[in-house]
């Protein structure tokens, strides 16, 4: 009784969909498990049993993020109620480190994918577009601990922030016209030249821990 | 990112980067959209795998000891391995099981003979430590005492990291002590109101808060009696998997008096000696127990140690508790072990919140909003 040398089938199919190693499929599966307390779908809920992510100011865009529609790459929007392992790997999968054997074309797609994720992580609304009560929002979340910033602060610092995205998207713009929001094309340009690759990753091992008997 | 940096766990290789590191990067006082990048990967990270969750279910293993329950799946490799696994079953069950049955017996019956009248102190402690000794022996568990002159002779507090209701027997098997424990139901129970018949113990219900001044009060009374016997504390509150020490409640720390530390470490090739309350009934694990290889532990008597003078009570349990694990070879948490059943409280997140804020205002002042 070790670690097995024939994979599913289905193993197999998800592996090569989501970029996963079998051992770090079966690792995620028990933790799915553990969240989901050996039920099959993980709801809202469940991620209240993690204390590591109590301390996170954007915890509930994190947990919305498993839960949104578009991340899950299904044609249909909105939020899901619950989700399966399948789901769980997709969502996973967009923290995957980049792979030495990428080529210039899925390195592309690497990025725009990860890039998308943060994207949806600020647009709330699903209407395709950041606006600036979206943007504020998030500098609101993430400041909010501090008792000593007025929301006035939060507001200016999302403002300037907003101004300064117009300026690299549209260039100059007259005093008439209104920037409606950032879109993602806009939000690309943004992250040209940047590198995100090593802030977006969490560094999956591929450590076996069940014996060998030869 | 340095290599120093990253902490090698089960799943995941976290990134221990510091916040201040990570966000700053290019300019202080301005905020950045890649802030957010931060805080979701750590979100990500924290869903994959937390530090505190993995405290309360059994160790994972690198190489398997042939119980079936330390292995979570079951894959057949070889039919060398099987037929090994099989002759443990059977060595275990047909053979340990009834031998150790037998002898819990005898020890019960054997000790019950002595006379119910005389509670004399000697008698009672020696017939505590005989129990606990035949107790002991009935797991079959070689365990190794290390520096048995840092014992404590006369009165204060034992203090040790809490793995099972076995360390209570093991402790009692090398000296006596009085106890401190939460009130339990069923067969535990029962096994505590006995004992409380040979000594003074202190119990109390966890939820109640009267009865923690109640619990400081006797205590403190406890050990002014130099007579009396060394009280035993267990600071976690709960059973921790023997991986990691969590924190210690500061309340037996505040009292005065010596500490004596002590350190134990369950050999997890044997058996696994955790006790998951909130998994297994006290007769499960107790099955569970008697149908491992056996209970191998070690445990070492640390010097005792006495609160400073400007020391607090939480900054003494810490280096009490830094101590005990860097003897034991574990790992220390800031975590509390009420965790097992109670959520995080909100101070923590505000911690967190706050020092973000700090990076991106700089002295309270608003930095000038750029984007970077």
């Amino acid at each position: 009784m070790g670690s097995a040398h024939s994979v599913p089938a289905e193993m197999r199919e998800l592996a090569d969909r989501t970029g996963f190693t079998s051992e770090q499929i079966e690792h995620l599966h028990r933790r799915f498990k553990q969240l989901s307390q050996d039920q099959l779908t993980i709801r809202k809920e469940n991620f209240d049993s993690i204390p590591d992510l109590e301390f996170n100011p954007i915890r509930g865009k994190i947990v919305h993020a498993f839960f949104d529609k578009r991340n899950l790459r299904q044609e249909s929007d909105g939020l899901a109620d619950e989700i399966n392992f399948e789901d769980f790997l997709t969502i996973m999968s967009y923290f995957r480190p980049i792979e030495m054997n990428m080529d210039e074309e899925q390195l592309e797609r690497f990025r725009k994918e990860k890039l998308k994720f943060l994207f949806h992580m600020y647009d709330s609304d699903h209407d395709g577009k950041i606006t600036l009560q979206e943007y504020r929002n998030v500098v609101e979340e993430l400041l909010s601990g501090n008792p000593h910033l007025e929301k006035e602060s939060a507001r200016s610092i999302a403002d300037g922030a907003m101004m300064e995205a117009a300026s690299i998207c549209v260039g100059q713009m007259g005093p008439d016209q209104v920037y409606e929001g950032i879109t993602f094309e806009d939000f690309l340009k943004m992250w040209q030249g940047i590198d995100i690759e090593t802030k977006m990753h969490v560094r999956f091992l591929n450590v076996d821990t069940i014996a060998h008997c030869y | 990112m340095a290599p120093e940096n990253l902490i090698s766990t089960g799943i995941i290789q976290r990134d221990e980067t510091p916040m201040e590191k990570e966000v700053v990067g290019r300019c202080r006082g301005c905020f950045s959209l890649a802030d957010v990048m931060y805080f979701s990967k750590k979100g990500c990270e924290a869903v994959a795998e937390d530090e505190v969750t993995r405290r309360f279910s059994s160790e994972e293993l690198l190489s398997w000891n042939l119980l079936s329950r330390t292995n979570a799946n079951l894959h057949h490799v070889s039919w060398k391995l099987a037929a090994v696994w099989v002759t443990g079953i059977l060595i275990r069950y047909c053979l340990l099981l009834p031998f150790r049955i037998l002898l819990l017996m005898l020890a019960t019956t054997v000790v019950g003979q002595f006379p119910n009248g005389r509670v004399k102190g000697w008698l009672s402690n020696q017939v505590q430590m005989i129990c606990a000794t035949l107790g002991v022996r009935c797991l079959s568990g070689p365990v190794h005492f290390h520096n048995r002159e840092n014992k404590p002779q006369e009165g204060g507090i034992c203090v040790a990291n809490h793995t099972s209701p076995l360390d209570v027997l093991i402790l009692a098997s090398d000296g006596c002590y009085s106890l401190v424990g939460q009130v339990h139901g069923g067969l535990m129970g029962l096994i505590q109101k006995s004992c409380m018949q040979t000594s003074q113990h202190v119990l109390f219900e966890r939820s109640e808060m009267k009865d923690r001044h109640l619990v400081r009060k006797k205590i403190r009374e406890h050990i002014a009696d130099k007579a009396k016997l060394p009280i035993l504390i267990f600071p976690e509150g709960t059973c921790i998997n023997n991986t990691s020490v969590m924190m210690f409640k500061k309340g037996s720390f505040e009292v005065g008096g010596t500490i004596h530390p002590v350190a134990i470490k369950y050999d997890p090739r044997f058996g696994d000696a955790f006790w998951n309350s909130t998994k297994h009934s006290i007769m499960t694990y107790a099955f569970n127990v008697l149908t491992s290889w056996a209970i191998v532990c070690n445990v070492w008597y640390l010097p005792p140690m006495v609160k400073e003078e400007e020391e607090d009570a939480v900054h003494f349990a810490d280096r009490v508790k830094a101590v005990i694990a860097a003897r034991a070879g574990m790992s220390v948490l800031p975590w509390d072990g009420g965790l097992k059943r109670k959520k995080v409280k909100e101070s923590f997140k505000e911690e967190q919140q706050k020092r973000y804020c700090q990076i991106v205002i700089e002295n309270g002042s608003v930095g000038n909003g750029n984007v970077c």
